[in-house]
């Protein structure tokens, strides 16, 4: 402790002592706390180097998944395992950017309509209803896809049905994001907004939305985070493509379908560190991209 | 005017697309679920048994409630104090600085690590890490899986409550501190209930993400039919079993699935709410 | 307001941009060259026969440029999605009973494309493979012999030092044809096993413990010392530490899971419509623990407005699948190809498939 702290302890009396002692214990465990809470994604992160980082090479962005006979062939005869996941980094995009177009104004919207008409029995509802399709498994709403899209609108796997199953996994985060982040911008500010006579919709798009920005970002990364990373909403949906595809109609791969299809290859299995790697990787671009945008606000 | 109606009616909509959402995956779910309620009646949501063999099939989803509900409210339990302490962390103390903007993007990355690759990374490297510990079940296990389920958590109760924290009103601070507050006193009289509503939220999407979670806890929790006697004992949630499963069931067994995934609604539906009534009792 | 309406217009038409099946999507294979659309073919199925199918039909795609997308979703969600007329085909470890193949919407056909042992494997440090009887078998697996030290182990295995280490069983947790072809195996052999266990992709297990897929059974089974248990055989090298064992089969002999000697329990009959589990065939050399996996189509292909060059690509792929290039492929990822019989009887069957009463091939 240094002697500034220890002079205005022994100043402090009796209780005041306390608050003091009280203070710097919390603060120690906040900050213990948060670097353990830092300490998997090291464990994570340096495994997935150690194994996936030889994996990548320029192939690795450029070309589509090997099979299994070319991934043996090339390793018998020294070489490494040959192809990329070109395929399944087509198919990712494309299917969180659809979902994306689908979830994240229907979920701005739903998120609004929560913080306006807060307590009403109706928003209750909706909010409870929100909360409760965040605790839908994934292979539930890939089942529902599967029924709704596959059978009956593509009548085949295609990237739309899958897509599909994505956005509404995005969804209830992005909505209690929104709705709480608006909570949190001092009212005064939509008065104000209201008081110089600018019709709603303005003030939602011209004020809050901005003022909000940052925390809205915060539920749409985590909301994208948490689909690029998906396998078993996809496996009924999205089914695979050994091609660079980006029809709608058809099926298309994904970087974690691909991972799965690894992981059950025994001469593909060290793709998997590789292919997760570069999702992470995905992610922290996504997220250092976000926080620029607020920054360059501030 | 016009156009504030205007407005309001396309938030309505947007709204009600939700309940539309929701309706139809309920009903789908209940079509194919029906089978299943068809034959056992009410008696599926608490029976424990589960026999798939042909002949004498038998299914009940009791054990599958049991572990889903214990695994992801000890995964919420363990990831609270590390997810509060890192938002108190980034939100409040060291509130944008360097150190504060680092922690937050390695906390980010958490999400992005795919479930498969939890499940993977759980597999390999804490499971030898928990038998070592002692455990008899070849460090699978319901505890294995809520260590794993709270890591991959950590992220969405973090992320949403660090925002809300930092979007405290100065003004409001600075009043206690004038007073002669601590820090401590601050936060707990000021942020905290200002930011309640948001960091409260945050968790229930955590626990929400937790009780949905399927490929992590399928590689983890040792996939046993029997109902768990402990936390060291093997188990098996709703949704891993139906990740297990889905791929070679048919008939019966299919329906049972669904009725499973239908049931997980019903059961974060009333996680949900207990949870939300024992906040409003501490209010 | 504007803005919004631009905003909807520019995401709608990106949408329809992508979207519009009519147009020719852009799809590369590995060397980099377009190639037309034309025709493309989706089936999804069992996961044990992924990477001979994934890679034979790479091979397809490089030689016709017809792309065949095949999905891991196991062999009954292959079934479910054939049932529902969204796949061309499946692939299924397990034939479809006669309940079954009366459920689907019309007659279907199975056409096998190769077999797979099931390896029994287990880890003993600095052992190599030891000899097991069914009776044995049905011991372990149902847990009655406990230790390795047991007495019967040793004397069917004389020069083997088996320690004082405790069995663990492994089976799979998920369902799974391998434990199909496993099971039907056990309860051919013994009766006790029929009665109490069964035959199935999943199990009711009385002993052991439960892993994902075949990695999961073989990544425990590697890291557990005395663990014993049963993996698909293209995961035949994946651990050093495990060893696999010689099982004795019906004609008295112990063999090894090789790949000639599954190809030899497919000499032993087959029905016509080759619906047969090949487990406990009764040939010398043949491994007792081995199974078909099949791909099972439509017999009429005319359904749902599909034309005729769509069944005609379907027939074409599967009917290649026979020949002797794809064939030599299985045999090197350690799948056994086809007895000669069978490929006959496979043609044969392929020919039956029609579209508006005309067979597809010839």
């Amino acid at each position: 402790m240094s002697k500034t702290l220890k002079l205005e302890i022994l100043q402090a009396t009796g209780n005041q002592k306390k608050r003091y002692i009280k203070n710097k214990i919390f603060q120690i465990f906040v900050v213990v706390f948060a670097i353990i809470a830092t300490t998997p994604v090291f464990f994570i992160l340096f495994e997935l180097i150690k194994k996936g980082i030889k994996q990548i090479n320029f192939d690795f962005f450029t070309k589509v998944a090997p099979d299994s006979f070319e991934a043996m062939m090339a390793v018998s005869s020294g070489k490494g395992i040959p192809g990329g996941i070109l395929n399944g980094i087509g198919g990712t995009l494309i299917m969180v950017t659809v979902a994306s177009i689908v979830a994240i104004p229907l979920g701005l919207l739903i998120g609004i309509f929560l913080y306006e008409n807060g307590k009403s029995r109706y928003a209750n509802i909706v909010r409870d209803v929100s909360d409760i399709l965040q605790g839908a498994p994934s292979i539930v709403l890939g089942i529902i896809s599967y029924i709704w899209i596959v059978k009956n609108v593509t009548h085949g796997f295609s990237a739309l049905a899958g897509s599909m199953a994505l956005a509404i996994m995005m969804l209830p985060l992005i909505i209690r994001s929104t709705e709480e982040t608006f909570k949190m911008i001092p009212n005064s500010i939509k008065e104000a907004g209201l008081a110089l006579g600018i019709p709603y919709h303005k003030i939602l798009l011209k004020i809050l939305i901005p003022t909000g920005l940052s925390g809205l970002l915060t539920g749409i990364l985590l909301a994208i985070s948490r689909v690029i990373g998906e396998t078993a909403p996809l496996m009924l949906t999205a089914l695979g493509n050994p091609t660079l595809s980006f029809n709608l109609n058809k099926p298309v791969d994904a970087v974690p379908l691909l991972i799965w299809q690894f992981y059950n290859d025994p001469n593909l299995v060290d793709l998997v560190w590789s292919s997760s790697l570069f999702l992470v990787f995905l992610v922290l671009v996504l997220n250092l991209i976000s926080k620029r945008i607020i920054s360059k606000r501030k | 005017m016009n156009s504030e109606k205007v407005t309001k009616r396309i938030l309505f909509i947007a709204s009600f697309i939700l309940i539309i959402l929701i309706s139809g995956i309920v009903l789908t779910l209940i079509s194919g679920a029906f089978p299943v309620f068809e034959k056992y009646g009410f008696s599926f949501i608490y029976s424990d048994k589960w026999d798939p063999t042909e002949g004498k099939e038998q299914y009940g989803a009791l054990t599958y409630i049991v572990g889903t509900v214990i695994t992801s409210l000890l995964a919420l339990i363990i990831c609270i104090p590390f997810a509060f302490s890192t938002s108190l962390f980034i939100g409040e103390y060291y509130k944008g600085t360097l150190v504060a903007k680092i922690i937050g993007t390695l906390i980010d990355l958490l999400a992005g690590v795919p479930s498969i690759v939890y499940g993977l990374w759980g597999f390999y490297y804490l499971r030898p890490l928990l038998f070592n510990l002692g455990e008899n079940t070849q460090g699978y296990g319901i505890f294995t899986s809520s260590i794993v389920l709270a890591i991959m958590i950590i992220p969405y109760a973090t992320s949403i409550s660090t925002e809300i924290i930092s979007l405290v009103p100065n003004h409001l601070k600075e009043a206690a501190y004038s007073l002669g507050a601590t820090r401590l006193e601050v936060i707990t009289n000021v942020t905290i209930p200002v930011a309640r509503s948001g960091i409260i939220a945050s968790y229930i999407l955590a626990l929400g993400r937790a009780l949905g979670e399927t490929m992590a806890v399928t590689m983890l929790i040792g996939n046993s039919n029997l109902m768990p006697k402990g936390i060291f004992s093997l188990g098996n949630t709703m949704a891993s079993v139906i990740a297990n499963q889905f791929g070679e069931a048919s008939g019966l067994k299919l329906s049972s699935l669904i009725a499973i995934g239908l049931l997980l609604f019903v059961v974060t539906g009333f996680i949900n709410g207990i949870g939300k009534l024992i906040i409003k009792k501490f209010a | 307001m504007k803005k919004l309406v631009l905003f909807g217009i520019v995401s709608i038409g990106l949408m329809s941009f992508v979207g519009i099946g009519g147009l020719n999507p852009i799809k590369t294979n590995e060397v980099g060259t377009l190639q037309g659309s034309g025709i493309s073919i989706s089936a999804a199925g069992s996961t044990f026969a992924g990477p001979i199918y994934k890679a034979a039909f790479g091979k397809y795609q490089a030689k016709t440029g017809v792309t065949v997308s095949y999905g891991l979703t196991g062999s009954g969600a292959g079934i479910t999605s054939l049932k529902d007329k969204v796949v061309d085909f499946c692939g299924s470890d397990a034939f479809l009973s006669n309940d079954d193949m009366k459920k689907m919407p019309s007659e279907v056909v199975h056409i096998p494309t190769c077999s797979g042992a099931v390896d029994i494997v287990y880890n003993l440090p600095g052992i190599g493979s030891i000899n097991l009887t069914p009776a044995l078998l049905t011991k372990i697996f149902m847990g009655k012999t406990t230790n390795w030290n047991d007495a019967e182990l040793k004397k069917l295995n004389p020069k083997t030092k088996f320690p004082n280490l405790k069995i663990t069983v492994v089976y799979r947790s998920d369902g799974s044809g391998t434990t199909a072809i496993f099971s039907d195996y056990m309860s051919k052999v013994s009766e006790e096993w029929k009665t109490k266990i069964g035959a199935g992709k999943t199990l009711n297990w009385p002993v052991g413990m439960g892993a994902k897929g075949n990695p999961g059974v073989a990544g425990t089974i590697g890291s557990t010392d005395g663990a014993i248990g049963y993996v698909g055989s293209e995961y035949a090298e994946l651990s050093k530490k495990i060893s696999f064992a010689a099982i004795q089969n019906k004609a008295g002999k112990f063999i090894m899971p090789t790949v000639d000697a599954v190809s030899a329990a497919g000499k032993s009959d087959i029905p016509a419509d080759t619906r047969v589990m090949e487990t406990n065939s009764a040939e010398a050399k043949a491994y007792p623990i081995s199974g078909f996996t099949w791909i099972i189509l439509y017999k009429n292909q005319n359904y749902n407005g599909r034309s005729l060059a769509q069944a005609q690509e379907t027939v074409k792929l599967i009917d290649w699948m026979l020949n002797p290039e794809v064939q030599g492929m299985a045999k090197q990822l350690n799948y056994a190809p086809l007895p000669a019989k069978v490929v006959k009887m496979a043609k044969g069957i392929l020919r039956t498939v029609t579209y508006n009463g005309k067979a597809l091939l010839k």
